[in-house]
């Protein structure tokens, strides 16, 4: 007895079929994250901030002048006394050097989009491999991530990074990386290697395995589709924590960084304006508002992943 | 009735999901008398255990009750307020949970839980009052008393299920709800809890209503059989007469599926299809898509549940004829 | 459980070593000789800095780097401060650990709290707009820029209603005043610590105590064991004469705690969420319901205490965070904690302070760390027996 006529034969290339199931794995998804009111909105600010950056080339090159407008070296000079109020011409007004601040807060907005997902995409990178590596070769090379891993959660980060400034000049790409090598080596290691593990002893591994796939393809066609939703997830979050604490490095002067939120409250905090009165508030929300609404825009996209990737969390 | 201790009329519940109402309890009705075992048989989703969570009102949020009454000893349960129904709850009707495992809260003691039950409902009682009656009903279990200090993790399967019924006991319940109490549990294990049941049950002439989808652990507890199918149900009478004389085709094709040891050899008869989604029925009698005897009429209007005879209820136009032996 | 207990600490002192090398691999990965940095300050003479060179041994190879490095951390000799010269790192370090631990262990305490009654709320009341609004302004507080969010609250309430003060931990003039001249800061540090404490140790035997009372009864025992302890604890510090100096103290105190538990309380709430959620799914909470038990008995008793473990451990893997937030807390209000000399160290370059300050608090993590799991497995029977 064959099996011909019960099965009807395959007609489509196997490249069209993956590409199917995973546009439905993907539409599958966007339905229960879009239940979540709190995702959407996070991922609205997000939209917000990068139509933010991409306002400001756009504007240098039109709308306004180089001379006055570029948020480093920019000065207005037909204005007396910096920092100056908010007005027609500049709509949050100068900064303490005569820079205008709505400039410096467009301009910043790249930089921490750029710092807040090349961190978090590197930290993920870190974690898979380190995860994986730790999970296929076991052993000592196990146990010496795992004991790194340990060390890595037990260090309150900006402490470290601070420390860290202390002995290298830091800029903005760098920060990056060291961060997200930092987070990749910890937390986010444990729980890929344990994924991995756990995927890996699963029976369609086993019957993949029988119907002779290699070790990597296995890998690469079961075990990361898995991994997929939580490990941008982690991507959320790194990037929250990332913009965070470049943030606060910047506020208290410790980064090599031309232009950034946290540079635009320290050049308030050196030169005296923070305490100084309402008049002087231009200087310190629009900067702050701007910090803490995209890393809570990236944090709730996280929450909302969340839901996604643990199903005991969702609504019936 | 001489001494109907349960009677369910006209039950219907369904549930809210996001692709619309399931029907999972339409239209069922049975009685139970006190000391007599009722097993409640089916496929999954036939809405035996949406039957045995609406006895004691014990109903997720997106499920609702839209018609029916729940008699016990006199009393409609449907119609009692909240707080009314949290003081019947263990004391009328008990319940053993299906997976059993996990009905035991791991960071509490085995013993400490089943006196929270004694204490919610009898406040009067001492501490050690209730110890003592702890005590005995793990005796009555045949479990060793020492083990009532210890965590739940530290019980065998079969020690925890001992547990449970213990402290489905303990309030001296009218009806104990047993629902799968035996399905994760090993052949050997799953024999000795049954008898065990079935010796209590005799003892303290309780009343129980044995739910499972495994028909061979039914007939061995229960006095009267109710068969479920798709939300309703199909047949209800007393064991031996469902297994030798079902007349509802849906029965009979479950026991036809049954290969005897001691009978002739033939082909193993399977029931072709599967059953209905629940979120849109058929409308009529349920089973009429995969019955062979089904006409025009079956697919009109359900059958009503009916008595042929002798206590035996069966909702069916076309029921097998009677036969001898 | 003692057995448990032993196995944590070797992984503790592993991991403490592990944590040093790493810091010594840091520390000697700087190009050219650390000493030099120390030619700017005048306080530092070339004799001291010869010392200096000889005590980290930096004439001499690697490895016995390292070992020196490592004998150092044992013995506690974490070198001498820049800024603070000629006293020792560790000196410096003691003299500023019991104002962040005071400070860090309330305001964890109370953020905890918080969050763990609102997290239980937001799972029980699912759907509804409290649950909306209080994850949003949860999110709000929990992501807001903290430097920023502290100036604010500093403007509201130091600058504009005048109500708390604008910083430090103590005002200077009240305690210039001759009764109270031989009282050291942290005498009073220390008294506070120690109540806490006490408090802390009797509130605990008094709940075990009364865990098997049922109900009402029980309630009014822990309210009246809570109110009476409370009494005597204000009385005693009356009584002691530098009373005025701890109600100082936690005057200051008020703004920072209020800054960091709002900052943080989110975590611990929406994780209580989720736990709970998933909590409320278990057999066990069904057959709760199922024995008669009011809704708030099987929330509260049934269901959020076995939430309440995942909680506790996602609070340990957080501390480091926390303690963070600490540091930039502490900055904010010039409190003068470790986080705060952390911070200066750095930015006046006094590198021995600055890894000073690392390691110790790097070292508070770890024992915190290992504090939580000791509780974890108190609460939780099934880790007793591993």
């Amino acid at each position: 007895m064959t099996t011909q006529g019960l099965i009807a034969p395959v007609t489509e290339p196997l490249w069209r079929i993956r590409l199917r199931l995973a546009w439905r794995g993907l539409t599958a998804n966007w339905r229960l994250f879009k239940e979540n009111p709190i995702g959407l909105i996070g991922l609205g600010i997000i939209l917000f901030f990068a139509l933010m950056a991409l306002a400001h080339p756009v504007l240098m090159a039109t709308v306004w002048e180089t001379r006055v407008y570029d948020p480093i070296i920019g000065y207005d000079d037909q204005i007396a006394v910096h920092p100056a109020p908010p007005s027609a011409r500049h709509p949050l007004g100068t900064d303490p050097l005569g820079r205008d601040v709505l400039s410096q807060l467009l301009y910043s907005t790249r930089s921490e989009f750029a710092l807040g997902l090349l961190a978090a995409l590197v930290s993920v990178v870190v974690a898979t491999a380190v995860g994986a590596m730790a999970a296929y070769f076991g052993g000592i090379i196990d146990t010496i991530f795992m004991r790194i891993a340990d060390v890595v959660l037990m260090l309150p980060f900006i402490a470290v990074l601070i420390v860290l400034t202390a002995l290298l000049r830091f800029e903005l790409i760098h920060l990056a990386i060291v961060y997200g090598v930092l987070v990749g080596f910890g937390g986010q290691t444990i729980v890929v290697k344990s994924q991995a593990l756990s995927i890996k002893i699963k029976p369609f591994i086993e019957a993949a395995r029988v119907a002779g796939g290699g070790h990597w393809h296995i890998i690469a066609t079961h075990m990361l589709p898995n991994l997929l939703p939580l490990a941008f997830l982690y991507m959320m979050l790194t990037a929250t924590n990332a913009i965070f604490a470049e943030a606060v490095l910047s506020y208290f002067g410790l980064l090599n960084i031309r232009m950034s939120w946290g540079i635009m409250l320290n050049t308030a905090r050196v030169s005296g304006y923070l305490l100084a009165g309402p008049d002087y508030f231009h200087l310190i929300i629009p900067a702050g508002a701007a910090i803490s609404l995209l890393c809570s825009a990236f944090y709730l996209v996280g929450r909302a992943m969340d839901e996604v990737v643990n199903p005991r969390l969702r609504k019936r | 009735m001489a001494d109907t201790v349960l009677s369910v009329q006209n039950l219907t519940m369904h549930y809210t999901t996001r692709k619309g109402d399931v029907s999972a309890v339409d239209d069922v009705s049975f009685d139970l008398e006190k000391g007599q075992a009722l097993g409640l048989v089916g496929e999954s989703g036939c809405g035996k255990t949406s039957v045995a969570i609406s006895l004691i009102r014990l109903l997720p949020e997106n499920a609702r009750i839209l018609g029916g009454h729940i008699y016990l000893d006199g009393t409609d349960i449907l119609a009692l307020s909240e707080p009314e129904v949290l003081k019947i709850r263990w004391t009328g009707i008990s319940m053993v949970f299906q997976g059993a495992m996990n009905a035991l809260n791991p960071v509490y003691r085995v013993g400490d839980q089943i006196v929270e039950a004694l204490q919610t409902h009898f406040p009067d009682k001492s501490r050690a009052e209730s110890r003592e009656i702890v005590e005995r009903l793990f005796r009555v279990v045949e479990l060793d008393a020492a083990m009532i200090d210890r965590y739940p993790h530290e019980f065998s399967g079969g020690m925890r299920q001992r547990a449970i019924i213990a402290m489905a006991l303990s309030c001296d319940p009218q009806v104990i709800v047993a629902d799968e109490p035996t399905t994760a549990l090993d052949v050997i294990v799953q024999d000795g809890i049954l008898k065990e049941l079935r010796e209590i049950q005799d003892e303290l002439d309780m009343a129980m209503i044995y739910i499972s989808h495994d028909i061979a652990v039914i007939a061995e507890v229960s006095d009267r059989i109710g068969v479920m199918y798709a939300g309703r149900m199909a047949e209800l009478s007393d064991t031996v007469t469902v297994f030798r004389q079902p007349r509802h085709p849906y029965t009979y094709a479950l026991m036809s599926a049954f290969p005897s040891i001691k009978g002739p050899k033939r082909k193993l008869a399977t029931l072709p299809g599967e059953p209905p989604d629940l979120l849109e029925p058929p409308p009529g009698c349920r089973f009429h898509p995969r019955c062979p005897r089904a006409t025009a009429e079956c697919r009109k209007v359900p059958p009503a549940f009916e008595d042929l005879g002798g206590d035996h209820f069966v909702a069916c136009y076309h029921p097998i004829e009677e036969s001898n032996g | 459980m003692a057995k448990y207990v032993a196995r944590r600490l070797i992984q503790v002192a592993v991991t403490l070593v592990v944590f040093q090398t790493l810091l010594f691999v840091i520390l000697d990965a700087q190009p050219g000789d650390i000493t030099n940095l120390y030619l700017m300050n005048p306080k530092v003479t070339p004799e001291a800095r010869d010392m200096i060179r000889a005590n980290l041994g930096l004439d001499r190879p690697p490895l016995e780097r390292y070992v020196q490095w490592m004998r150092n951390a044992l013995t506690g000799n974490l070198g001498v401060s820049f800024m603070h010269w000629p006293r020792s790192v560790v000196d410096v370090v003691l003299e500023r650990a019991p104002r962040t631990i005071f400070l860090f262990v309330s305001a964890q305490l109370l953020s905890f709290t918080i969050g763990f009654v609102l997290g239980k709320q937001l799972a029980w009341r699912r759907g509804t707009p409290f649950e909306y609004g209080n994850t949003i302004i949860g999110v709000l507080f929990y992501t807001v820029f903290t430097p920023w969010f502290g100036l604010m609250m500093l403007i509201i309430f130091g600058l504009w209603l005048k109500i708390l003060p604008v910083g430090k931990f103590l005002d200077p003039m009240l305690w210039r005043q001759s009764q109270y001249s031989d009282v050291t800061a942290n005498t009073v540090f220390y008294g506070l610590i120690a109540t806490g404490l006490l408090i802390g140790l009797i509130t605990a035997v008094l709940l075990i105590a009364t865990r098997n009372v049922i109900g009402k009864k029980q309630r009014n025992l822990r309210a009246a064991g809570l109110a009476v302890l409370g009494v005597v604890a204000v009385v005693a510090w009356a009584l002691s004469g530098i009373g005025v100096l701890a109600l100082d103290m936690l005057h200051h105190m008020v703004l920072p705690l209020i800054v960091y538990t709002l900052v943080t309380y989110a975590g611990s709430m929406l994780l209580m969420r989720n736990t709970m959620l998933e909590t409320l799914g278990e057999d066990y909470v069904m057959a709760a319901k199922a024995k008669g038990l009011s809704d708030k008995v099987v929330r509260d008793r049934h269901a959020a205490r076995n939430a309440l473990l995942p909680v506790l451990t996602f609070l340990v893997i957080n501390l480091p965070f926390a303690l963070s937030g600490g540091i930039i807390t502490e900055s904010v209000f010039s409190w003068e904690g470790m986080g705060l000399t952390l911070l200066q160290a750095v930015q006046n370059e006094d590198i021995p302070l600055a890894m000073g300050a690392l390691s110790v608090i790097g070292i508070l993590a770890l024992i915190a760390h290992l504090v939580a799991d000791v509780m974890y497995a108190f609460l939780d029977p099934r880790i007793r027996y591993e």
